[in-house]
């Protein structure tokens, strides 16, 4: 059953705050005095009226009616849409990105974290777009419904079912019985590491307003630049290490942050069966890595960590920040931080990918599986954190991970097919389905050194599948595509 | 407040949703992973799957920090030692399902106050009085209690013997004994306004003081059942047999159990005026030859509510004025309610409501709700210079959806008419529809 009125009522809510928020940006151009003021002016007040539209649609929508769970799967998915799509207008207003595709690409490469750009000279940009192009990786981060319910539960009992729909990871813990005061702690820590951040970048030299944007981007895993040469720009290594530092901690799940940041319980943190496999798993690879950089390029041994470092974590966290030394890496590296890339870090962060806790579930099942042929009446349970995992979620993951998979092999596909060379698909479709944006080694690698990664080169029709990709992909995978189920529809 | 409540069976998943609807921090703790199922992405609660009766895990779901800990599982003894846990972890307050006659008895309240259990909740015993009651005020549906009974509102069904049926509730009079809060029809709540009329058929709540209640039973067109003689009950569950215990010395009961070896406890456990038969309580050859023709009361208490309501349905035809059917399958209710079954009790229910109304007496807060009937009643303490004392009632202007039906002043019941004057410090008691409790609270504070 689907509670239409209830729908139209929550979307004009969280159109209300787009409004407010798309007015807050426009404080900027009226302190820089750029041209970009008069587009957020417009873009405000075409969402505020859409909101308002939406609300007297919604007006006789009883909130007791309650959501059902088809409800929360419609509002979250709508929800995204809609952001991205009023999210655009200050580009496409401000004719800074002239065509309506771009801007709305580059929104919602921004709001699902992926970060891709089809910007090819983002350094032009005013301050206010730039700005905006960075919160919105920052509302993105850790969900917009989510983040809209934290900061105002307005929808009372329907929050849960929202909260569920746009959950992250196979489990879920809360933090306090009430979803409402977990919202807020996460939010909390979230706020916490990104002022955290944007200080320590001030401190290492960044200028204030680029400390700010790299901030936002980093905490949110996103991985969008004020730079075109990204990171790499800054030529500072204490600044690459400082990212490296804050995107690290940005894959860890939240919950576990809240409770070493404010519980002071950091044995919790090593006892989590995920984030020692992330932190391991993180550690090994990007030493790997060092050796290999050492072996193919020269580079001095500390050099070549500190660099395999910032890569690796910057994309394990499906960030996507580069530094200019990685188009001079051979090529199997890059193979392998594609691999690392759709891993993901950990469940209940802001990353992307396939994250920790499935590619666990789905290794211990695989050893499982061998050690049963060994011993074939042995009763082989999977357990995270000392608890068994039930079989339906092993299920859930099983299959999780075959669309997954197929969902890389037919983007791989369509990106051939809209006429790329296999292997520039094959990292284009790793890049967005993990929501790094960043493909490595991929078809921009070339002259890539004054530009960063641009995706303008797609076509018409890739960049449209690309934008639905990308926000397949952030719900993870499920969420979307379920509403696009015939047996969604039927019998309402 | 913090809750946690151990066992997620029935009367524990029940009373968590209950209370997760009403903005409490619920904690709901089992260790199967299957009962607990999905309970957490549907209702605003956390779910731990921990045991209760584990030190660590109680740690973990902040027993220290609770204001009530309720322990459900099936196992008495388990919830006792649960509760002794989290009380000596610093719990507040500590409630344990129990099914033992005997530590009910007051002269072991000290006992198990001083062991760390501060409440013993017995739902078989709960629902037992609750048949006993039905059987003693037949004509009422529900019944709620104030200020320890200063006032009552029950739900009656009107039929159409009534006799304030089909006229405009204004021409009933100013001066009444009693005050229609709401009307329920068709699983529709109204808050009827003077214009609006009562039809047959209708669900109707008075409120009123307990000695006027023979006056609405006029009213409403019921007769006074004759004193019940006879009582058949159906099955041989906990349920009947401290039901049966608790029926009046003149009553003649007979239980009709199908299984041979529960017969033989039965007549164990039970006095020998009880008779104890084993057979079908739904073969009626067996019935009319136990007398159901001239029998008063039919109760069916066996483990399958389905039955339970056909024996009920059948038992009508056979002319038996009152008859209870145990439904434990919630979803059954409303449809068993439609159909002539009488009264419908349920043990979960019992329970859960029994909880909550325990929690609401500890609850300091000036709003305490009840829900039922897409309906809340909340009793209001008026503060000093609240909005409500500002004027008669009728000059108010209170919202539409809600009434106020009475309110208690010195631990003295009054009806509240138009030109009530409510003072400060009066418990009001108001009748509102789902979700006004809000607007309503600015009128109090």
């Amino acid at each position: 059953m689907i509670h239409i009125r209830v729908i139209y009522r929550i979307l004009s809510v969280l159109l209300a705050i787009e409004a407010g928020v798309l007015l807050l940006c426009s404080i900027i151009p009226l302190v820089t005095s750029e041209p970009d003021m008069f587009a957020f002016m417009a873009s405000a007040l075409i969402t505020g009226c859409c909101a308002m539209l939406l609300s007297t649609f919604g007006k006789k929508g009883n909130r007791h009616d309650g959501i059902s769970r088809r409800d929360g799967y419609v509002v979250v998915t709508l929800s995204w849409a809609l952001f991205s799509f009023f999210g655009c207008l200050p580009f496409y207003i401000s004719r800074f990105v002239p065509e309506f595709t771009n801007a709305f690409f580059e929104t919602i490469s921004g709001f699902t974290t992926t970060g891709a750009s089809v910007i090819s000279n983002v350094e032009i940009l005013p301050h206010g777009l730039l700005f905006w192009r960075s919160l919105t990786q920052w509302f993105g981060g850790l969900g917009i419904v989510f983040f809209t319910v934290a900061v105002l539960p307005v929808f009372g009992i329907g929050d849960v079912r929202l909260f569920a729909a746009e959950a992250i990871g196979p489990t879920h813990g809360k933090l306090h019985p009430r979803i409402s005061v977990s919202g807020r702690w996460i939010l909390t820590v979230y706020a916490i590491l990104t002022i955290a951040c944007t200080i320590a970048l001030k401190l290492v030299g960044m200028g204030f307003f680029d400390s700010i944007n790299h901030a936002l981007c980093t905490i949110a895993t996103g991985g969008y630049s004020t730079r075109n040469a990204s990171i790499g720009a800054f030529h500072s290594v204490a600044i690459e290490n400082v990212i490296t530092v804050f995107t690290f901690l940005s894959g860890i799940n939240f919950s576990l942050l809240f409770f070493m940041l404010f519980k002071g319980r950091i044995g919790k943190m090593f006892y989590d069966t995920e984030f020692r496999s992330y932190f391991i798993l993180t550690m090994s690879v990007a030493i790997i890595i060092a050796a290999v950089i050492t072996a193919s390029t020269g580079n001095g041994l500390w050099k070549s960590l500190h660099l395999s470092m910032f890569q690796v974590i910057s994309l394990v966290t499906t960030t996507g920040f580069v530094t200019n030394d990685v188009y001079n890496w051979p090529a199997p590296v890059y193979m392998i931080l594609s691999v690392m890339m759709c891993l993901g870090a950990c469940a209940g962060s802001t990353t992307g990918g396939m994250k920790g806790a499935r590619s666990i579930i789905l290794f211990r099942a695989l050893h499982n599986e061998f050690y049963r042929i060994l011993h074939p009446n042995a009763v082989l349970p999977i357990r995270i954190n000392h608890k068994v995992i039930p079989d339906s979620t092993r299920q859930t993951v099983f299959t999780f991970t075959i669309c997954y998979v197929g969902l890389i092999a037919t983007s791989w596909i369509i990106y051939m097919i809209t006429g790329m060379n296999m292997s520039d698909a094959f990292y284009a479709s790793t890049a967005i389905v993990s929501n790094t944006g960043t493909a490595v080694g991929s078809f921009d690698a070339a002259n890539s050194f004054d530009t960063t990664l641009s995706w303008d080169v797609l076509s018409f029709a890739a960049k449209w599948y690309t934008c639905l990709l990308m926000l397949v992909c952030r719900l993870e995978i499920f969420a979307a595509l379920l509403i696009f189920s015939p047996s969604f529809w039927k019998h309402l | 407040m913090r809750i946690i409540i151990a066992g997620a069976g029935d009367v524990g998943t029940h009373l968590a949703k209950m209370l997760s609807g009403e903005n409490q921090d619920i904690t709901l703790m089992d260790e199967s992973q299957e009962r607990l199922g999905s309970l957490d992405s549907n209702f605003d609660l956390l779910t731990l799957e921990s045991s209760p009766t584990s030190i660590r895990d109680l740690r973990e779901a902040e027993a220290d920090k609770a204001d009530l800990f309720v322990a459900v599982t099936p196992d008495e003894s388990r919830n006792i030692v649960a509760c002794q846990l989290a009380h000596s972890l610093g719990a507040q307050k500590t409630l344990a399902r129990i099914d033992n006659y005997e530590f009910l008895m007051p002269k072991y309240r000290e006992f198990f106050a001083s062991i760390g259990v501060d409440s013993l909740i017995y739902p078989e015993m709960l629902a037992a009085k609750d048949i006993v009651d039905g059987m003693r005020q037949s004509w009422i549906r529900q019944w709620w209690e104030f200020a320890d009974g200063a006032l009552v509102m029950i739900g009656v069904k009107l039929r159409e013997n009534a006799e304030i049926l089909n006229v405009p509730l204004y021409t009933l009079g100013t001066d009444l004994s009693y005050h229609i809060v709401a009307i329920v029809r068709d699983d529709q709540t109204y808050i009827p306004g003077g214009s609006d009329i009562i039809e047959a058929g209708d669900l109707v709540y008075f409120m009123a003081k307990k000695k006027d209640i023979p006056l609405i039973r006029r009213i409403a067109g019921k007769q006074e059942l004759p004193d019940i003689r006879d009582v058949i009950i159906m099955g041989g569950s906990r349920i009947a047999v401290r039901a049966a215990q608790l029926m009046s010395d003149s009553c003649n009961v007979k239980i009709i159990e199908r299984d041979l070896a529960r017969c033989h406890r039965l007549t164990e456990a039970l006095s020998s005026r009880i008779m104890v038969i084993n057979g079908d309580g739904r073969d009626p050859s067996l019935l009319v030859s136990e007398g159901i023709d001239h029998t008063e009361a039919f109760i069916a208490l066996t483990d399958s509510s389905e039955t339970n309501i056909l024996a009920c349905v059948a038992a009508k035809r056979f002319g038996v004025a009152k008859t209870i059917a145990e439904v434990e399958n919630i979803d059954y209710i409303t449809m068993a309610e439609k159909l002539d079954v009488g009264a419908v009790i349920n043990k979960k229910k019992i329970a859960a409501s029994h909880i909550y109304q325990m929690m609401l007496d500890a609850d300091v807060s000036n709003v305490k709700c009840l829900t039922f009937a897409s309906a809340e009643v909340a009793e209001f303490i008026v503060k000093h210079g609240a909005r409500v004392t500002k004027g008669y009632v009728k000059d108010l202007n209170l919202p539409k959806g809600a009434t106020i039906g009475g309110l208690i002043r010195d631990n003295e019941g009054l009806l509240v008419s138009g030109s009530t004057q409510i003072m400060e410090g009066d418990h009001v008691v108001v009748f509102c529809l789902d979700g006004m409790i809000r607007k309503l609270e600015r009128y109090f504070n």
